[in-house]
């Protein structure tokens, strides 16, 4: 009888897999279920929106960099606009501040909300990501109803945002709140203490403290791992050291962790929007710049936001004429996507999946 | 003289007469009664199934707070029939690099064995193709067979994912069925038979409390764990991990399209109804019911069942491999053993009423 | 033990949780039969606007919209004639790579471009996104607008009562004007559209 012997395959898990959110490509070398090795491909989303943006005006750039993260676009628009403003010394007028603060902590719980759909979904169950996309689509029709578009907003500008909230948003905003906050005992009573859910994600892809500080991970994963770091308390951009907010941070790591981390930040989140709807003052909404000739003075600057998926940065050079010299993206996922075959070896395919969907790549923000 | 030990129902029992009036001689007679049988048979099932995905992608519809298929007739109620004919239209596309023989009978060897379990299935009073008298074991070992053709799917189809989704549904099934299989004893221990006819006779009268599922502690635990154990043979979220979609995309039918893929898909609900159906029998009564008729009282039980598979698929997250291996041998197989093992004592010690 | 009594009451938890839903009525509309109602501001198709009284095309072919759109989606031909004004001769949107980012829409200064909020514009053929300017009219012809103009008309009639009034606006104004020719040079150099 010949001897029986076993061998490791590799499988391609994307780019059109289900669950690598995008066009992610894992090179996974496998011995039966267990994963021996990944590298993860990225490119298949390159869109050179860096270099495209060294060909446009300021104003036109902010459209583009929409797509740079798709799911949180307030945010690459924001951080950009904020940039911009503090190269050029613009001062913005107070109730655009507050409006940005709105639209970037609603955009927040957007993602958010997808996050929990797509996770559950992940790992199996299909009903709640539509009870994630049903609370989502509150804070779509609010954005829709004031900048006009769902997703790629184009809304705030450099000086202000593009346009005031319609009279009706400031209910409607309130209503979406409070909505939100009672369907958020639903999710938890349908998997804070599942007991299959607690099977898949309970110290499932720990991720220590070391190792997460070591890769540059940033945002809600290393909360997870145990450090409290958040650039809207750390380094308060804005005006968010106005508002009073707690930042959750968990101990272990692990997926479960994770997945807790973000629903706590949904909370926080509403509690920052009620404030600052609260605080609204009368006003102008808008700096007037001129998008034609609007040249910041030369010099470069590297501005950072705390974003649903980490830091999200930006570092512009000008050189006194209408376009950026230079324009770099920074997104907290291309660094989870590195520290993904750290944590996820050693584990079964199932896991794997797991663990992507807590770390919540999202791939254009990777590739650019 | 197999007919004789056959109960035939009304139209059958007419046809019968006529055919022995007409001459028939006895081969033929079988022949002739048991094809038209099993077509009737084969018929009802297939809109049982249809109807089953149509009921699902309603219930999941609803659940998620959407309408579901809305479009053909009321309430899209024969959307599912024209997804039939689609798939029945569609090219069949075959890899290259298949194993011929084994792509090709997978599907059916799935198809077929679903199918074969309904023999011994009795939908209502005398509605029976076969009463045998092993009718339970028949059952199990029939169901067994969908096993084979996951496999032999998964080997056939030459890809790393619908291999490793025929393995796992190979490492599922079996482990699933030795609890499945001790929560059954349990029931025949009660009834003392393992004919579906008798289990179920032996559960009539007094209302409905002699149904084995009000036999507190032994009857409820052997209905939990074969509901849980039925999930796992019927390859259903929780247990659904042959084909996790999130994993391994769709698993053993990756590369089946078409009429194969549509007996896949139509096995798995036929499945679905086989264990509901055997639930019925062996706990909730089989036909037996107040009031209404028998039939009538089967297909509402094996419905309330599928209803409840149905909840637990769109409200549950997958198990892991390992912990659905886990799950089974380490909690499920103690349970079910010590839980026939003390009903049986209980019933020899004549202690039950 | 407990453990397992604990994990099956969660686990009917979330199946009650799942089961109220299937009552409650659907959150989604039947498409073509309903609708959702589109706010008022959101962007759908870019459309041409006319005068309401003449009926005639607000657009006096300033460029300001060419110029500002980042994917090159507006292609305007409008020789000078001989009164050296500009005359609009063709005004082409391109849909297909029209990024419905409504900066043309804030660009231009004589209320003559809109995104409607109409979104129905699929076709099997994908040039028949490429609108000219008597389709982008007549598409335009029943979106409601506030006339940029009537309302700088107004302006001038509240600062000609004397009223006082911040000299930001005014300034800017005055500014973009100056500032016109020489963007129009700078951007002949290297327009949106060709990246090099």
């Amino acid at each position: 009888m010949s001897k029986l012997k076993t061998q490791e395959f590799m499988v391609n898990m994307g780019p059109h897999h289900p669950s690598t959110h995008g066009v992610c490509r894992l090179m996974l070398t496998l011995d039966g279920e267990k994963v021996v090795k990944i590298v993860p491909v990225i490119g298949y989303l390159h869109r050179a929106i860096e270099k495209i943006c060294e060909n446009r005006t300021y104003a036109q750039c902010i459209p583009l960099l929409d797509r740079f993260e798709y799911v949180t676009s307030m945010s690459c628009e924001y951080v950009f606009a904020d940039a911009v403003e503090k190269l050029a010394a613009i001062e913005v007028p107070e109730r655009a501040q507050y409006l940005r603060v709105i639209m970037l902590e609603l955009n927040r719980i957007a993602s958010h909300l997808i996050f929990f759909g797509t996770t559950v979904m992940d790992i199996g169950a299909l009903t709640p990501f539509l009870y994630g996309l049903r609370e989502r689509e509150l804070i779509m029709d609010l954005f829709e109803m004031t900048c006009g578009q769902r997703l790629t907003y184009n809304y705030i500008t450099i000086g202000g945002v593009s346009h005031d909230i319609p009279p009706e948003f400031i209910p409607k905003c309130r209503e979406a709140v409070k909505i939100i906050r009672e369907k958020l005992k639903d999710y938890e009573g349908l998997f804070n203490e599942n007991p299959i859910w607690l099977a898949r994600t309970k110290n499932i892809g720990v991720l220590s403290a070391e190792t997460a500080v070591a890769y540059g991970v940033s945002g809600p994963i290393l909360r997870a791992s145990g450090i409290k770091y958040d650039i809207r308390k750390n380094e308060p951009y804005g005006i968010y050291d106005r508002f009073d907010f707690n930042i959750p941070t968990y101990t272990h790591g692990d997926a479960y962790d994770r997945y807790m981390v973000r629903l706590d930040e949904i909370r926080e989140s509403l509690k920052i929007i009620t404030q600052a709807l609260d605080g609204l003052p009368e006003g102008d909404i808008r700096k007037k710049v001129n998008p034609f000739t609007f040249k910041p003075p030369a010099g470069e600057i590297y501005n950072r936001i705390e974003n649903s998926r980490g830091e999200m940065g930006v570092y512009l050079v000008s050189d006194g004429t209408t376009k950026p010299t230079r324009l770099k993206l920074r997104g907290g996922s291309y660094n989870h996507l590195q520290v993904l075959p750290h944590v996820a070896v050693g584990g079964l395919v199932a896991d794997l999946v797991a663990i992507f969907a807590t770390f919540d790549i999202i791939m254009p923000e990777v590739d650019r | 003289m197999i007919l004789a030990s056959v109960e035939l129902i009304g139209v059958f029992r007419w046809l019968y007469g006529l055919l022995v009036e007409l001459g028939l001689e006895e081969p033929w007679l079988s022949v002739v009664i048991y094809g038209l049988l099993s077509v009737t048979i084969f018929g009802v099932l297939c809109l049982i199934a249809l109807f089953l995905v149509w009921w699902e992608r309603k219930i999941a519809g609803h659940m998620q707070q959407r309408f579901g298929p809305m479009r053909n007739g009321w309430h899209g109620w024969y959307q599912t029939v024209m997804d039939a004919l689609k798939l029945l239209q569609k090219e069949d596309i075959r890899v290259d690099t298949r194993d011929r023989a084994v792509f090709f009978w997978a599907p059916v060897i799935c198809f077929v064995a679903a199918f074969l379990a309904y023999i011994v299935i009795p939908f209502g009073d005398g509605l029976i193709v076969a009463d045998l008298n092993i009718g339970i074991l028949y059952v199990i070992a029939i169901t067994t067979f969908t096993v084979i053709s996951l496999l032999m799917a998964g080997w056939g189809s030459n890809n790393k994912y619908a291999l490793l989704g025929g393995m796992r549904s190979a490492a599922q099934v079996v482990s699933y069925e030795v609890p499945m299989v001790a929560s059954i004893l349990t029931v025949i221990v009660f009834s003392g038979s393992l004919s579906m006819v008798d289990i179920s006779n032996s559960q009539q009268g007094n209302f409905i409390f002699n149904w084995f599922i009000f036999r507190p502690p032994f009857g409820i635990i052997a209905f939990l764990t074969y509901i849980t154990a039925a999930t796992a043979e019927a390859n259903r979220t929780p247990f659904d991990i042959p084909e996790a979609e999130q994993e391994l995309v769709a698993g053993y039918n990756i590369e089946y399209s078409g009429m194969k893929f549509a007996m896949f898909f139509l096995a798995e609900f036929v499945n679905m109804f086989t264990v509901s159906a055997i639930a019925t029998t062996l706990f909730l009564g089989g036909w037996h019911g107040p009031l209404l008729p028998s039939w009538l009282w089967f297909i509402i039980k094996t419905l309330a069942i599928v209803l409840l598979l149905m909840i637990f698929r769109w409200t549950f997250p997958r198990l892991r491999v390992d912990q659905l291996m886990e799950f089974a041998w380490k909690f499920l197989v103690p349970l079910t053993f010590a839980n026939l093992i003390l009903a049986g004592w209980m019933k020899y010690a004549g202690w039950y009423w | 033990m407990k453990r397992v009594l604990n994990g099956f009451k969660n686990l009917i938890k979330g199946m009650t949780i799942t089961s109220k839903h299937l009552g409650r009525h659907a959150v989604t509309v039947q498409y073509p039969e309903e609708r959702d109602k589109i706010p008022e501001r959101s962007r759908g198709i870019v459309v041409l606007l006319s005068d309401k009284e003449t009926g005639e095309l607000n657009c006096t072919a300033c460029m300001l919209c060419m110029r500002s759109c980042p994917t090159a989606a507006i292609r305007i031909e409008a020789p000078r004639g001989e009164d050296k004004k500009r005359h609009l001769k063709s005004f082409v949107v391109d849909h297909t790579i029209c990024c419905f980012c409504g900066l043309c829409e804030q660009a231009c200064n004589f209320s003559a471009i809109k995104m409607a909020n109409k979104y129905e514009f699929s076709t099997l053929d994908k040039n028949d996104l490429i609108w000219d300017m008597h389709k982008l009219q007549e598409m335009g012809r029943d979106v409601p607008y506030e006339s940029k103009k009537k309302k700088a008309a107004e302006k001038d009639e509240t600062r000609e009562a004397g009223k006082p009034k911040t000299a930001s606006g005014d300034g800017e104004k005055t500014e973009k004007k100056e500032d016109q020719p020489e963007v129009k040079s700078d951007n002949q150099e290297n327009s949106p559209g060709e990246v090099k």
